[in-house]
This record gives C-alpha cells, sequence and structure tokens, in this order.
C-alpha cells in the first residue's frame, strides 16, 4: 500500500478527535521548529475545523470492539499502518512547509497497548532526535498500557491526552466492552501527578526536563448515551479541578457504525455540543460552578439561550449591574460582554466614567447586554424588565445571520420562542 | 493646511510625525508619492532623520509606554488610508495625557489607532499559519504572500525561530518585497519579478499528500462552508496550497 492511501486511511480514521490545539507549549532550541503559546491554526477544512496538527492513527486496526468508533474489530473497512519512520518523515516534510504545527499521533490498539504504545513513541523519539524536531506533539495515551510506558509519554509530548469517550461507567460497559472507568481514569491520573511533579521540580531546578508542558485533555461523545448536560458538566468541572486537565472536548455523535447499543440520530446533536463548550467556557474563564449552571430540576442546558444568558434570567435579582463600579468577576457574569469587553470596561473606566453608548465602542455586545447594565445610573432595557419579558425580546433580537445560525438555530429559536409565549405568559 | 510629504520608510514617517507633532495648529501628514498639491496644502518634505525617529519612539516609550509604541509601529504597517494622521491624532494625545490615553478606550482616536494596530496583528498571526513554503530544486523554501497590511516584518523573528537551518524566502508579491533567510542571516530586499520557479524533485508528492490529508480531514456530516469561509477568507486561499495555490 502506498504512502498516500495510508495517510488516507489513517487521517479518515482520526478526523473524530474534536482536539486541534497547539497551545500552551514554548518549546523551541537547536533544531527545527518551535511551539507557539498561543498556538496557531494553519488552515480549516470544509467542516469549518482548524487544521494546526497532523492528526493522525498509527494504525486503525484494533483489538477492542468499542460499538461507537468506526476503527472497532468488527468493521471491516480497510486497515493500514504507518511505520514509525513514515510518521516522522511526513510530520517533518510538512511542518518544513508550515502546512502544520506539528503531530498529533493517536492509535488503535495494535498487538497488545504495551506494544501499540512502544510503536508511537518511538515514531515520536524519532521525530525529536533523527529530525531535532521542536514543535507541537500531541501524543495520546493507549489505556492499559504499562506505567513506565505512559511516563515516557510526557516527556516526548507537549500534550497527552486519554479519551474518556463515554461520560460513565454504565455507558463504557455498554458500548465499549474490555475498557472500564478505571482503564481510563488510571492513566490520566498518572499523568496528571507526573505533570504536577515534573512542574514541581522545574521550578527548583530548571534543566530538569519538561514534562507535557502544555498539559493534559480528554474527549467526550455526546449524544450516544443518555446522559444529562449536567452530569457532563459535573464530570468536566471535576476534571479541570482533582486531575488539572487543560481542555475537555466534547464531540457530537455522529454515527459512523450501525449498532442497535446506539441511538439512531439523523443529524449530529451540534448545538447541544455548541452549549456545552459554552458552559464549559464558562467553568474555566468565567468563575461559574457546574452547580450554578444546571441543576436537579434543569439538568439540560437551554437549546435557545446560551447558558451565561439563562444563568442571568434566572438571577434577575443581581441585575441591573453598574457598570462604573462593578468589579470585574461581576462583569464576566453580564450576557453580551466577554473576558475582553470586560477587560477594557475595567481600564476605559479608569481614564473617565462610562456612558452606556461607549459599551459598545469596547465590544461589548449591548442587544443582550443592555436589559443587565446601568452606566452612571441609566438604564437603556425594557422598563418591567421580568423574565419572561426580556427573554422574548432576547428571542427577538436574535440575527437570522448571526453566529448562532451556523449550527441550525434559527428553527430552534422559532421552536423556543412558541414555547416561551405558550408556556410563559 | 501644512502637510508633511514622507518617503516610503517608517524612518522618515516617524521624521514627518516629529515635525508635525511640534506645531499646534491642524496639519497632516502624507506619503510622497501619490500626493496630489491643492491650493490649499503647504508641502513640506521631511527626509529622514535618524535622531527625529529615535527621538519619536522614545516619545513614545516613555510619555506613552511600550504599548503605545507598539500600537503607532502597527497602525503604521496598516498602510490604511489616513493611518498617518491616526497616529499623528494619538501622538498628541499621547503628548497631553501620557500613558493614560491607553486607557481611553471609548475615545475614537484611541478606538482607531487600537483598531488599526489590532488587524495588523491579527493578519500577522493568521500569516503565522497561511505562509505555505514550496521547496526549490536548490532546496531553499519559497512562500508567497500577498497580506493586505505590510506584515513581513512581523513574520520573520517567527519562521528565523522555527526554520532557522533552512534558506528561505518570504515574498510579500503585493509590495514587491521578499525576506531572504540564507546562511542564518536575515535581509529584505525589493522582488518584484517572480522568477520561473523550479521545484524540488519530490515537491509535488509532498503536496498531493497534504491535499489528502486536508480533504480526508473533513467531517462530511458537519460540512459548512459558510465557516470554513470566516476563517479562511476567499482573498488569501490562492497562495494556499490546499485550496489550489
Amino acid at each position: 500500500m502506498d504512502l498516500q492511501r495510508k495517510l488516507e486511511i489513517l487521517a479518515d480514521s482520526a478526523k473524530y478527535d474534536a482536539s486541534c490545539a497547539s497551545s500552551g507549549s514554548n518549546r523551541g532550541g537547536q533544531g527545527t521548529g518551535a511551539a507557539h503559546q498561543s498556538g496557531v491554526c494553519h488552515s480549516w477544512t470544509a467542516d469549518g475545523r482548524c487544521v494546526s496538527l497532523l492528526k493522525i492513527l498509527m494504525t486503525n486496526e484494533c483489538v477492542y470492539d468499542c460499538a461507537y468508533c468506526v476503527n472497532r474489530r468488527s468493521n471491516d473497512s480497510p486497515k493500514a499502518i504507518l511505520t514509525p519512520d513514515e510518521i516522522a518523515g511526513l510530520a517533518f516534510e510538512f511542518y518544513k512547509r508550515n502546512y502544520i504545527e506539528g503531530l498529533f499521533l493517536s492509535s488503535g490498539i495494535v498487538v497488545s497497548p504495551d506494544r501499540t504504545m512502544e510503536l508511537m513513541l518511538e515514531a515520536v523519539r524519532k521525530l525529536r532526535e533523527n529530525f531535532h524536531f521542536n514543535g507541537y506533539v500531541h501524543l495520546k495515551v493507549i489505556p492499559g498500557a504499562d506505567q513506565r510506558l505512559i511516563d515516557q509519554a510526557g516527556l516526548w509530548a507537549d500534550r497527552v491526552s486519554v479519551n474518556i469517550e463515554l461520560p460513565s461507567d454504565k455507558s463504557l460497559q455498554l458500548l465499549a466492552p474490555g475498557k472500564t472507568k478505571d482503564t481510563v481514569l488510571r492513566p490520566m491520573n498518572r499523568l496528571a501527578q507526573q505533570i504536577a511533579a515534573h512542574k514541581d521540580e522545574r521550578r527548583s531546578i530548571k534543566s530538569s526536563p519538561a514534562y507535557a508542558p502544555a498539559g493534559q485533555s480528554t474527549q467526550l461523545i455526546i449524544g450516544a448515551t443518555p446522559e444529562t448536560d449536567r452530569e457532563i458538566i459535573k464530570l468536566s468541572e471535576a476534571l479541570y479541578g482533582k486531575m488539572a486537565l487543560k481542555r475537555v472536548y466534547y464531540s457530537a455523535f455522529i454515527p459512523v457504525m450501525k449498532d442497535n447499543r446506539l441511538p439512531a440520530l439523523r443529524e449530529p446533536p451540534l448545538l447541544r455540543e455548541h452549549r456545552l463548550y459554552q458552559a464549559d467556557w464558562l467553568l474555566r474563564f468565567y468563575g461559574f460552578t457546574a452547580d450554578e449552571l444546571l441543576d436537579e430540576a434543569h439538568p439540560q442546558l437551554d437549546l435557545s439561550f446560551d447558558p451565561k444568558t439563562v444563568w442571568a434570567l434566572n438571577n434577575l435579582d443581581k441585575f441591573p449591574l453598574e457598570v462604573n463600579t462593578a468589579d470585574y468577576e461581576r462583569l464576566l457574569r453580564v450576557p453580551g460582554m466577554g473576558v475582553t469587553s470586560a477587560k477594557r470596561i475595567v481600564r476605559a473606566r479608569r481614564a473617565g466614567a462610562l456612558k452606556l453608548d461607549d459599551l459598545k465602542k469596547l465590544g461589548v455586545v449591548m442587544k443582550r447586554a443592555v436589559y443587565f447594565v446601568t452606566a452612571g445610573g441609566r438604564y437603556g432595557g425594557i422598563k418591567k424588565e421580568t423574565e419572561a419579558a426580556i427573554r422574548i425580546k432576547l428571542l427577538e433580537h436574535k440575527n437570522p445571520n448571526g453566529q448562532l445560525d451556523l449550527f441550525g438555530e434559527k428553527e430552534l429559536v422559532k421552536e423556543g420562542l412558541e414555547a416561551t409565549v405558550t408556556g410563559q405568559l | 493646511m501644512r502637510t508633511y510629504l514622507y518617503e516610503d520608510t517608517f524612518e522618515s514617517f516617524l521624521t514627518a510625525l516629529s515635525l508635525a507633532l511640534e506645531r499646534e495648529e491642524a496639519c497632516a501628514i502624507v506619503k510622497a508619492a501619490g500626493a496630489e498639491a491643492d491650493l490649499f496644502s503647504e508641502f513640506i518634505n521631511s527626509g529622514a532623520d535618524p535622531a527625529r525617529a529615535a527621538a519619536m519612539r522614545d516619545f513614545f516609550e516613555r510619555r506613552g509606554s511600550a504599548e503605545s509604541w507598539h500600537h503607532a509601529r502597527y497602525a503604521f504597517l496598516s498602510e490604511a488610508a489616513g493611518c498617518e494622521n491616526a497616529v499623528l491624532a494619538y501622538a498628541r494625545l499621547i503628548k497631553e495625557k501620557g500613558r493614560a490615553a491607553d486607557d481611553m478606550l471609548a475615545d475614537d482616536r484611541v478606538k482607531r489607532l487600537h483598531g488599526l494596530s489590532a488587524s495588523v496583528g491579527g493578519e500577522a498571526h493568521m500569516f503565522k499559519g497561511f505562509v505555505r513554503f514550496k521547496e526549490l530544486a536548490d532546496k531553499t523554501l519559497y512562500a508567497k504572500i500577498e497580506p493586505d497590511h505590510n506584515i513581513l516584518p512581523l513574520l520573520t523573528g517567527h519562521f528565523r525561530s522555527r526554520l532557522g537551518e533552512f534558506n528561505w524566502v518570504i515574498h510579500d508579491a503585493r509590495r514587491g518585497l521578499a525576506a531572504l533567510h540564507s546562511g542564518g542571516r536575515l535581509i529584505y530586499a525589493p522582488l518584484t519579478q517572480e522568477r520561473a520557479l523550479e521545484f524540488d524533485g519530490k515537491e509535488e508528492r509532498v503536496q498531493a499528500l497534504w491535499l489528502q490529508f486536508f480533504k480526508t480531514a473533513a467531517i462530511k456530516e458537519r460540512v459548512n462552508p459558510k465557516l470554513q469561509r470566516q476563517n479562511v477568507p476567499l482573498k488569501y486561499r490562492r497562495n494556499l496550497t490546499e485550496f489550489g495555490g
């Protein structure tokens, strides 16, 4: 089989992994390549996803038979395997032409988890040592591989990851026989310990080796199993807290395989995936907790509104907020304000009192924020700010050409509006 | 109105800026090439005075801050119509308010200047990804770019730290300017005529592999041309290998 055909098979099998990040590392030095702290996107494929890394599997052969996975043993699609030399060579030729930031290597399990991990490590070692490559490497860690091999992964890679895939043990048992919560969480835990230990060591001894400087990430499949958004977001919160993960990725389930254990979805739940990412952002950058966003009575994210707006509508007693005096943490909780605009407000008000008109210039999305702020005591929203009234106004404002339309939200908004009109008034 | 003309260099622009800033009354700065005389303008050739240019940098950094200098420099590189006078208005504000000027984010002068600077910084960052090298027969890596702003000087450091062991050329075909990296040294030189390029024997094959990867990596259930267009504007595609460039 020629290299092009192998690449086709192995890129095809790798494409469902959502991660493309090349951020969080500033590796450099003698040789070729360097990492860029903020990451660099090099292109965007037809689905609008960024290409930053050569994302491939070493092989799509696998001893497991996970129902959701395109590489499952019982799928008789064409199989291929790349040698460590081929992987290193390909990554280097692509890097040299500035197609990519580096390599993201994952794999099906060939022979055994140990053997698979050994071959993957060999590919990355070759890239680092033979090609003197200092670009970004994201290495998938194979659950069940020996601890000694797992420990090596972080020495070669900038980022390491173990995919949880299914958000509960029950779902794993159902869809991924051969995997348990423990086989996934054990390597993750080990990596977290190693990352923390090396970080400590580097604080006192600068020359000690970096260990996965861009940290650890994981991925959850959304919509293949019945977990609620609350369960998912609580899990992410625990992963960010206890395991110090850098990122949790959410991947809308695409039924690539027919299996009677899997739900029959007409379309991947892209809007739900989008809402989970928004909630995830609120956890990481906006100081929200999972319990503030979702409770047992409301375990699913609202598809009509972003989770911050939902929170604000449920907490109208905390608004409107005076932008000239509110502290940064509270500004972050205003719908229509992001990290950038909240920082700008804090800065700009040092130079003089802000008026409502100024907010738009600072990048605040006023069609959302207007109901939740005052500036110099002035309020630009509607007079009787009941939750239902603001809901209606916000829905009217949804721009059919706006970004959210990308997720096919227009229809949902209409449905949501009807529900609001009939249900709430 | 008094109008200061500058030659097509940053040093000459800073000289003009320094002259204009010394005067209280309204004046303008215009690039000499392309300046049109009219009855009401008094043209003054600014020349290029290294001492004045250095003093201007000092002014931005001390009267303002390192950030002010960054914004002024990036705004000039935007080559946007009227960017010279936007820098002048900003410099006047710094003269009056000192480093507090950069806090006045809702002020139109500051907003305009920060906006120009951000659009240059943004394009420079995008091109860290969009530069596409092709390997020539002599092993030099050659890339053609056509950015809106004059970002070439902002890219070279990035590629020096990554491809320091290679000889490479980044050619801004729109401005007829190239950065040439050879034997570890970097020079800028005019490059207008693209010579017939002779590619390395392996080049076509690597490009085919990249195209294969690029095509395969898209998930067909999620195809979204609008989102793709947002991220890779059509104007940049002609020099991107994966879009046929």
